[in-house]
């Protein structure tokens, strides 16, 4: 579950084993196949089939679209001196990338989740020279469900 | 700490107001970007709580959309089984899938016959 793996990274539970490395850097770098071919399955027709190679294909796209996506995200705070990637910035790399159609649906999304949930700055307890940076605009703590 | 209860709120698709799980796990996000290189060669240094998440549903639709496409060339060969072959030919029939051109082409098939014009058809 997704819980599991939050919480395995916050107490430093990741595998240290050297003989486990190989393994776990290959996982490590995918997103899990249950999810991917979940994602996949549920956007075809139930007649559809998906191979399991198509899976691992899917799979490693989707890795490529996260690095690609997030280089450009980093950039763009690079040349601003800021140090913290944040969702307007990956929203605004969709778009600079082509990817308008998912830029848009998407920084609705993000305004939503604002709206609920406040912002709560970077993951990462280093310290954070540029916090504000992340509170773009106004975070209006709305009742969820508009 | 990050406040987990209020993440898996989120996780299980509360925001986008489905049920299920359609969430993707938000430390294998994270990881995935900080292994991007930037331009500069660096490595992604800090990352907003919110970025995995906004990746979570960018992914998802990122997804959706591919296998959309690779469906219609699944049909295209009377099939109802997709194969990689699918996804790698719609990976090169959409031009703002260029970035994963070398990494399937592979597994493209020739004899798939390639949609152009399908680009900005999000259906």
């Amino acid at each position: 579950m997704d819980l599991d793996g939050n919480m395995k990274l916050n107490i430093g539970a990741e595998a240290s084993n050297s003989h486990e490395e190989g393994i776990t850097k290959e996982q490590d770098r995918l997103l899990p196949i249950a999810n991917v071919g979940r994602i996949m399955k549920e956007i075809l027709p139930p007649n559809a089939k998906i191979s399991k190679e198509a899976k691992e294909t899917m799979q490693e796209c989707a890795s490529e679209f996260i690095s690609f996506v997030t280089s450009e995200a980093s950039d763009k705070c690079r040349k601003e001196r800021r140090k913290t990637v944040n969702g307007n910035d990956v929203c605004w790399a969709l778009g600079a990338l082509g990817l308008d159609n998912l830029a848009g649906p998407l920084r609705r999304y993000l305004h939503r989740y604002r709206e609920v949930e406040g912002d709560h700055g970077a993951i990462n307890s280093n310290h954070q020279d540029d916090h504000k940076a992340t509170n773009s605009g106004a975070i209006a703590k709305t009742s969820f469900g508009q | 700490m990050r406040q987990a209860g209020i993440y898996s709120g989120i996780l299980s698709g509360g925001i986008s107001g489905k049920t299920g799980p359609h969430s993707l796990p938000l430390a294998r996000i994270k990881k995935i970007m900080k292994k991007s290189g930037g331009g500069g060669g660096d490595d992604v240094k800090m990352i907003s709580g919110e970025a995995p998440i906004v990746f979570s549903k960018a992914c998802e639709l990122f997804i959706q959309e591919l296998t959309k496409r690779s469906w219609m060339l699944t049909l295209q060969g009377k099939r109802r089984i997709v194969h990689k072959e699918d996804v790698a030919s719609a990976v090169i029939a959409t031009d703002v899938f260029d970035f994963l051109v070398t990494l399937v082409s592979d597994d493209a098939d020739p004899t798939i016959n390639i949609l152009h014009h399908q680009n900005g058809n999000t259906s």
